[in-house]
């Protein structure tokens, strides 16, 4: 049997459950699994400034993004244009309640508590603000991560775009830009986020102070 | 090469910390989530959601998912037939994107998870690098079928907001989206894991615990 010092000694592979002592990696490393080829174990560089800034960026283009419009079109003289917020509220006038709530949720609300989530955590790294609260806090934040699907959203607006070419006058609003720049910082608050230096600062700080 | 699950150890699926299972259900000791050496059921779970999704995905290609109203005549169209159109107007990248998304991907997802869950029952391993790249590959590909959906929600949003011809969104949206939805609960539901340890675990003397 092996006790529980010697078990935050060791990590296991997650697509093939291989057990290895863990690596000693400087920032910048990772480790793959010899078995399956999965990666193990990463060290980001500069995790925790990188993603407080990134997460500050994506938050400031997120009002522009949801309230400016994404696709104006000029049709037979008139000037037409919808924002992210305008496509929801029509569809729920359509009465199409289902897709309205999954344009939401998946278009807004989940990429919005997973910026606002990246910068409560980076904060409190960066100002040494660790508390045994951000232990849940963090494990609820990473169960949000398959389920933003900003870049699905954005194809749909080219596509979208695209249909429309045929017998209208078709403009880019800033509304897109916002957007764009958006779904660059989101994806790359998970990029940056280091979780594995996360998860074992937050055990050595929080399970710590209990004992 | 030792497995975790050999060793007594099972890892969080959480946090990824290697945890001491002293029970069936065990709580980590690092963020406190509950959990299991393997997914408890996997390949029920992935099966029935699966098969739940196969279900959806009829109705999704039968029923139109946009009408199309020109000069007051409705014209319905369903996911194929919009990729007719989408071809006579000499739009093939777009549909080539559409069909990708709409048609390939959710049909690969499915198949590809019942190819993995029959491997497992069966108890083969080809190449259990191949199956789980082929996983890997699976889980990635699920939100970008919300593809269609979303372009059908911009569409009829962009419509609804003062235009000459007017676009409304199909029954089969619905259905669409919950073979999306379904397929993603089955991804997760599918434990890597199952494919590696069948060979592993039979010449051990502890018996074989799921399924
Ligand atoms: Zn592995
Ligand atoms: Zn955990």
């Amino acid at each position: 049997m092996v006790d529980q010092a010697c078990t935050s000694e060791l990590i296991a592979c997650q697509q093939c459950d291989a057990l290895y002592k863990q690596p000693c990696l400087n920032e910048g490393q990772k480790a793959e699994c010899g078995r399956c080829g999965a990666t193990l174990f990463e060290r980001k560089n500069n995790s925790i400034e990188r993603t407080f800034s990134l997460s500050i960026a994506g938050l400031l283009f997120l009002t522009p993004a949801i309230i400016l419009p994404i696709i104006g079109v000029t049709l037979a003289g008139q000037f037409h244009n919808a924002s992210l917020l305008d496509c929801i509220t029509q569809l729920i006038g359509k009465g199409f309640y289902m897709i309205a709530i999954l344009v939401f949720m998946f278009a807004i609300a989940v990429p919005t508590v997973r910026l606002i989530g990246a910068l409560y955590i980076s904060y409190c790294f960066k100002f040494n603000k660790i508390k045994p609260f951000l232990l849940h806090f963090f494990r609820a934040y990473h169960q949000l991560d398959s389920w933003s699907m900003l870049n699905v959203f954005l194809l749909a607006i080219i596509v979208s775009m695209y249909k429309l070419l045929d017998d209208t006058e078709l403009s880019v609003d800033y509304g897109l830009l916002a957007f764009v720049l958006l779904l660059l910082c989101s994806t790359l608050v998970s990029v940056t986020l280091d979780q594995d230096y996360v998860w074992q600062t937050l055990e050595k700080e929080c399970l710590d102070e209990n004992s | 090469m030792k497995t975790a699950k050999e060793m007594g150890l099972g890892l969080c699926p959480e946090c990824r910390k290697v945890n001491e299972m002293l029970s069936t259900q065990q709580r980590c000791s690092r963020c406190g989530s509950l959990f299991f050496q393997r997914k408890v059921n996997s390949l029920q779970y992935t099966l029935a959601w699966n098969i739940a999704a196969l279900i959806a995905f009829i109705p999704a290609n039968l029923y139109p998912i946009m009408i199309i109203y020109s000069l007051g005549v409705p014209e319905a169209s369903t996911i194929l037939s919009g990729i007719g159109l989408l071809i006579d107007h000499n739009l093939y990248p777009i549909a080539v994107v559409i069909f990708t998304a709409s048609i390939i991907v959710p049909l690969i997802k499915i198949v590809g998870l019942f190819f993995l869950v029959l491997k497992v029952h069966l108890g083969q391993r080809l190449k259990p690098k191949k199956h789980s790249k082929l996983y890997h590959v699976l889980e990635f590909l699920g939100p970008w079928s919300m593809l269609d959906v979303f372009v059908v929600a911009l569409l009829v949003a962009v419509v609804e907001l003062g235009f000459v011809s007017t676009v409304e969104a199909g029954p089969a949206i619905n259905y669409f989206t919950l073979t999306v939805i379904f397929t993603m609960i089955a991804a997760t539901s599918f434990d890597p894991r199952l494919l590696w340890d069948e060979d592993d675990t039979i010449e051990i003397d502890k018996p074989k615990e799921e399924f």
